[in-house]
């Protein structure tokens, strides 16, 4: 279980609950069958490093850079993240943090050469995603009343 | 922010008084008792905070603390979506309880979360002697926990540690169970600890 602005790197499932505006990035090496996955809350660390999983442009850097420690090769990584939803639209200030948080995701995975093979974003209902690292990088992706399906 | 053990008291005593009030109308409006627990102040880091509250599928209806302070946290009503169809169902005459909740549902968990906040706010703002006053409310019916870190993300200031103060009302004849949650902006808990502490002074 990884919560807010947490990360695992290993083999075993992994799984964020209830992802509303937040995000859940996985990247599996497909070559040595092991992967991490983060659970992202916002777009821009400006300039914090005690919590790197929780914002975009720290996490996903975090991630890459853990897994290429572990001597995994960059062809190898298959990317993919679920989340970034909007699910109170009259609140706040700065609109829709779950877009924001996908777009600097992409720019960050697109400035370290990565492509995201699937992704499911944005909406406007919460989502439980779960990561298996040792079924081949299988990721689930459950709403409130649905059943888990593969993305 | 951290509270010492007097404002912790404080703070509990603050939350008593506005749920007592809340209580009040939810009975009013099932007619039937309402009970409430001792309010509980829970200090949550963030990524412990599916421990708390998990992805069960509930109705959240939020609103923002606006008035002297324009962006003081949220206060919500918390109910599972079992409960939900429970309370809809005696309020408009129903049975079913296995039901989908639809748009007239809908209608009534924000009256009810209107009406349940305002009696909160009246009686907690009359008390500290400022004006707070809750936004339009807006319905959520989903996971718990995403729609609550939605909120968090999206908190004025940004913080590791949330802080909820959280009574739980029941009604035991309609077997309804629900939550009415405060979660405030530091800013807006300075404020409360502030007047409060002023009040405890002997004058």
């Amino acid at each position: 279980m990884i919560g807010i602005g947490e990360y695992y790197v290993g083999s075993v499932p992994m799984m964020a609950i209830g992802l509303g505006s937040c995000i859940g990035l996985t990247i599996y090496d497909k070559t040595r069958h092991i992967g991490a996955m983060v659970h992202i809350m916002l777009p821009e660390s400006s300039g914090r490093t005690d919590r790197p999983g929780k914002y975009a442009d720290t996490a996903v850097l975090l991630l890459i850079n853990k897994l290429s420690d572990m001597g995994c090769q960059k062809a190898s990584l298959v990317v993919k993240m679920a989340g970034g939803a909007c699910m109170f639209e009259y609140f706040g200030n700065n609109l829709n943090i779950g877009e924001r948080n996908a777009e600097k995701v992409r720019a960050i995975l697109a400035d370290n050469h990565l492509q995201i093979a699937s992704e499911e974003i944005g909406g406007k209902s919460g989502r439980t995603v779960a990561f298996y690292p040792d079924d081949g990088g299988k990721v689930t992706v459950r709403s409130a009343d649905g059943v888990a399906h593969e993305i | 922010m951290k509270l010492s053990s007097v404002q912790v008291d404080a703070m509990q005593e603050l939350g008593n008084i506005g749920a007592a009030h809340a209580a009040t109308t939810l009975s009013q409006m099932l007619s039937s008792p309402v009970e409430m627990s001792v309010p509980k102040i829970r200090v949550v880091d963030i990524a412990q905070l599916a421990d708390n509250i998990g992805d069960e599928s509930a109705a959240l209806v939020v609103f923002e603390l606006q008035g002297e302070i324009p962006h003081g946290g949220y206060i919500i009503f918390y109910i599972s979506r079992k409960s939900a169809v429970r309370l809809t169902n005696t309020m408009l005459g129903l049975t079913d309880p296995d039901r989908p909740l639809n748009e007239m549902d809908e209608s009534a968990l924000l009256e009810i979360g209107n009406i349940m906040a305002s009696a909160f706010l009246d009686a907690t703002a009359e008390l500290l002697g400022f004006i707070m006053l809750p936004s339009p409310p807006s319905l959520t019916i989903d996971m718990a926990h995403a729609a609550m870190q939605s909120l968090i993300a999206q908190m004025q200031e940004e913080i590791d540690e949330v802080m909820l103060f959280s009574t739980e009302l029941m009604c035991e004849e309609h077997k309804i169970d629900s939550d009415l949650i405060m979660m405030p902006e530091t800013s807006m808990l300075k404020t409360f600890v502030e007047r409060l502490e002023n009040l405890m002074k002997p004058s």
